[in-house]
């Protein structure tokens, strides 16, 4: 008997997957899959081989049992904002789960809500914002990008300086498990002992499953916001008075840094915010909690700033003007693409105290290397976030900046910093896991993974280099996709500016 | 004890199959849980802080140091570990983070999982394994940390720990506020605490604490408001509108800790906060002598020590009635954190029977070594 050809079996598994979801829920033909072949990331590009979008928690259990069943590898997708590229499926199926966005109980007493995972950040945040709560982490992508795709990443964003990230926002998820096996992780109304499986499945990248419900911790709305811009003509003045508030022991809600690069392309596009077009850095310093107390702060804040360097301190009077100030950090990365068609950004995390000495290699590489690097980033956590403008298109160019941005995630990981703070390793950063950890974690994760997902299956190819792992040399879908193991760290192919 | 030492014992293990108990400071071997081992581990002599950076609040200390010199070493620079388990300060931070043990300030600063930024275990196999970083933020690979947080020494032997700090608060006041009235008058006070203040720790006594504490014969609660001066004085008028707050020596926090932590007998009862809120008062005003009630409102835990008092006063699962929090809707997990030996078959199912943490165990602890049984497993 003749095997029957890839385009005969993809069309048998579309049929089926249109048995569960409905003809209109399943794509695979080329055209229609473009959309899907990139995340937020523009670098890389890679084309599914179908895509399926289930409606329902059991359209999805029985999406993930027919996958199982037939022995196919799978990348569950969100909104596909990522910028890690870990939401590309590399000739495989995309089961995207923006069609599960119900809001499925909200108890405000206890603070807290159940979601399914295509519920988009801001739109939860926007329901229980009349209630007077809050959920906390608030990628930059917000607008956007899903709970589902939150607890795949483990985001953070610039509020998780003060409130912490997704893991520390998660009570509790039903995930169905790449064999089709729906299981329990953590507890809706209680705290559990055994292993914190929840904790392991948040920030797994796809790689352990598919979320089908989040309860997620709500926080009380802060008594009062105070939002500051702080403005330098040096960027080490402004380096070293975010490491002077951090020492000074205030948490900040917020503590943001920009560079001059950054604040004029913002002020040249759409989203200017009115910061100082002649300023080499500004810092927007949030302070949030009871009001006579953040009063307190902010006037030690001012002072530190002053004392430091800053011109000028302002406070937004209004949540108009706060909003404005907020916008033009929140959107920098788009208002990049003014400068050039594509953008290549880095996650990577360095020990607070020396902020001033890594933007001052960081600026040194740049020069080295004939790049413009944009800096905007959360500085109270270390997070850096340079990013570089370019051409894809031009060879040379290409070159130049993937050089320039290998010196920089090296000069992070000698400070003693993380490759990834909140975009997570995905195609992306995979590459540079053997520098900050040793064969035996990166075993030690393999290990963890074959037990969620023993096929691996889900999200192949992604987070931990195959060849890192002892047990899987014989596995066949490990062989399969051991080409995507290590990504041209930045991919020459056309692609587009960040939307974000 | 270094981390090579611990290598070479758990590979001497390995080729002897001799089961170990993991300790630190041995504080856990009261908890009477059934580990099968032959052998001890200890990791009390593995102490240190290794590396303590005040500017970016971050220390990182071998498995074996106490708490208190974790405290002792940030206080030199105004910062503290804003973890307080139950228990004294001479607990080890490795066993801490491998039983997640938190007190009251945890509905605040987080529990243990939360304050831990990496660490370095040895896994079944003799595998040196570094989870995580030394930065406040990370997501780089799947996430050891947690999951060897609360894993009770089963998964591999954790032997140093890198954690967040926070600065010291200028202004550090605790309050304690008479439970009084009806059932409903009390429940209304603590509603009204749980709603309006942001205090460090919120603790509700029962009785026989009380009793124990000095603090008088009513049921109490315990308001920690910490933060600059403006933020207490703020919240301590919210709290002088919902009731008559006292105020008393922040010391009453380290007796409250060290007067459970030597129960023999612990159970951890957690549910919705409201729903705790709602049964509290009637709980907190049942006497049952040798029976120590408190809880934590806002992580919706209540804590039952039971023993301290008369060496024979075992506590049976029947000794607090649980009914009003085990009707209705919603459910409540109970947690066995310390028993008498004999109890333990009879109260407490393996917790991590399930296929999951059966292949975890499996994978990072082959050869069945590593504490076996002490989660019932």
């Amino acid at each position: 008997m003749t095997q029957p050809s890839a385009s005969t079996q993809r069309a048998s598994v579309s049929a089926r997957l249109a048995d569960i979801v409905g003809e209109r829920h399943v794509l695979s033909r080329p055209s229609e899959l473009l959309v899907y072949n990139s995340d937020g990331l523009p670098g890389y590009r890679r084309q599914p081989s179908i895509a399926v979008f289930p409606g329902s928690r059991e359209e999805t259990i029985a999406v993930v049992r027919l996958l199982a069943e037939e022995e196919l590898p799978f990348v569950p997708r969100g909104a596909g904002t990522g910028l890690s590229g870990g939401a590309l499926a590399d000739d495989i199926i995309v089961v995207g789960l923006h069609r599960l966005k119900k809001i499925l109980s909200l108890d405000i007493d206890n603070r807290r809500a159940t979601v399914e995972p295509g519920v988009v950040n801001l739109r939860l945040n926007r329901h229980v914002a009349p209630l007077g709560l809050l959920y906390a982490p608030d990628p930059s992508s917000e607008a956007a990008c899903t709970i589902g795709g939150n607890i795949a990443e483990n985001a953070g964003g610039p509020h998780c300086l003060k409130y912490g990230v997704t893991l520390n926002h998660v009570h509790a998820m039903t995930v169905v498990l790449p064999s089709g096996e729906v299981v329990e992780l953590g507890s809706r109304t209680g705290e559990r002992d055994g292993y914190d499986l929840r904790g392991a499945f948040i920030g797994s990248e796809g790689c352990f499953g598919v979320a089908l419900d989040v309860t997620v911790r709500l926080t009380p709305k802060p008594q009062t916001v105070r939002t500051l811009l702080a403005d330098f003509t040096s960027v080490d003045d402004a380096a070293r008075v975010t490491s002077a508030i951090i020492a000074s022991g205030i948490v900040p809600a917020a503590l943001e840094f920009m560079d001059g690069p950054t604040i004029r392309v913002v002020e040249d596009s759409i989203y200017a915010a009115g910061y100082p077009r002649d300023a080499e850095a500004v810092l927007l310093i949030e302070l949030d909690g009871i009001e006579a107390g953040v009063d307190a702060d902010l006037e030690v804040v001012r002072r530190i700033c002053l004392d430091g360097g800053a011109r000028n301190v302002k406070v937004a009077r209004d949540d108009i003007e706060r909003a404005k100030l907020w916008q033009g950090r929140k959107k920098a990365f788009g208002a990049m693409g003014r400068l050039a068609p594509h953008l290549i950004v880095q996650d990577a995390v360095i020990p607070r105290t020396k902020l001033p000495e890594i933007l001052q290699t960081i600026h040194a590489i740049s020069e080295k290397h004939g790049v413009l690097v944009c800096n905007v980033f959360h500085a109270g956590d270390g997070n850096l976030h340079p990013n570089i403008a370019y051409s894809a298109d031009n060879a040379e160019e290409s070159k130049r900046v993937h050089k320039a941005m290998t010196e920089i995630m090296n000069a992070c990981i000698d400070a003693g910093g993380s490759i990834t703070g909140e975009h997570g390793v995905g195609l992306d950063k995979m590459g540079y896991m053997e520098s900050i950890f040793p064969a035996s974690s990166l075993n030690a994760m393999c290990e963890l993974r074959s037990v969620f997902d023993p096929g691996r299956r889900s999200n192949p190819g992604k987070v931990v280099p195959v060849h890192s792992c002892k047990e899987w040399h014989g596995v066949k879908s490990a062989r399969e996709t051991s080409a995507a193991t290590v990504p041209p760290p930045l991919a020459a192919e056309p692609s587009r500016p960040v939307a974000q | 004890m270094t981390t090579e030492a611990v290598v070479a014992t758990v590979h001497e293990s390995v080729d002897t199959r001799t089961p170990l108990r993991i300790c630190g400071n041995s504080t856990w071997l009261g908890a009477g849980r059934p580990v099968r081992a032959d052998k001890t581990l200890s990791l009390q002599s593995d102490s240190g802080v290794t590396e303590y950076v005040p500017g970016d609040l971050t220390l990182t200390a071998r498995a074996g140091t106490s708490l208190a010199e974790i405290q002792h070493v940030a206080k030199g620079n105004d910062q503290w570990l804003p973890l307080d388990p139950y228990g004294s300060e001479s607990g080890t931070i490795g066993a801490t983070i491998a039983t997640a043990s938190a007190g009251p300030l945890s509905a605040t600063f987080g529990l243990p999982r939360d304050l831990l930024l990496g660490l370095q275990f040895v896994n079944g196999s003799g595998d040196v394994v570094r989870a995580g970083g030394k930065v406040v933020k990370n997501v780089a690979g799947f996430d050891l940390s947690r999951l060897l947080t609360g894993s009770w020494g089963t998964l591999g032997v954790i032997t140093e720990v890198t954690v967040r700090l926070y600065a010291r608060p200028r202004s550090d006041r605790t309050f304690v506020v008479p439970l009084t009235g009806s059932l409903v008058e009390q429940a209304s006070v603590i509603q009204a605490m749980y709603v309006a203040l942001s205090p460090f720790a919120l603790q509700l006594l029962g009785v026989t604490v009380v009793r124990a504490l000095g603090l008088g014969e009513l049921p109490v609660a315990l308001v920690r408001l910490g933060g600059n001066e403006a933020v207490v004085d703020a919240q301590l008028k919210a709290l002088a509108k919902i009731t008559k707050p006292g105020e008393i020596e922040s010391e009453v926090w380290g007796t409250l800790r060290e007067l459970e932590g030597s129960a023999p007998s612990v159970i951890r009862i957690s549910s919705m906060p409201m729903r705790m809120i709602g049964t509290a008062a009637r709980i907190l005003a049942e006497e049952v002598p040798g029976v120590y009630t408190t809880i934590d409102p806002r992580r919706g835990v209540m804590r039952v020590a039971a023993g301290i008092e008369s060496e024979g006063s075992e506590i049976e699962t029947d000794v607090v009635n649980f009914d009003d929090l085990k009707s209705g809707e919603g459910s409540t997990e109970i947690i066995f954190e310390k028993l008498p030996a004999e109890l333990w078959s009879r109260v407490s199912p393996s917790v991590v029977a399930d296929p999951l943490s059966r292949g975890i165990k499996k994978a990072y602890d082959p050869f069945n070594i590593l504490n076996p049984g002490i989660l019932g497993d």
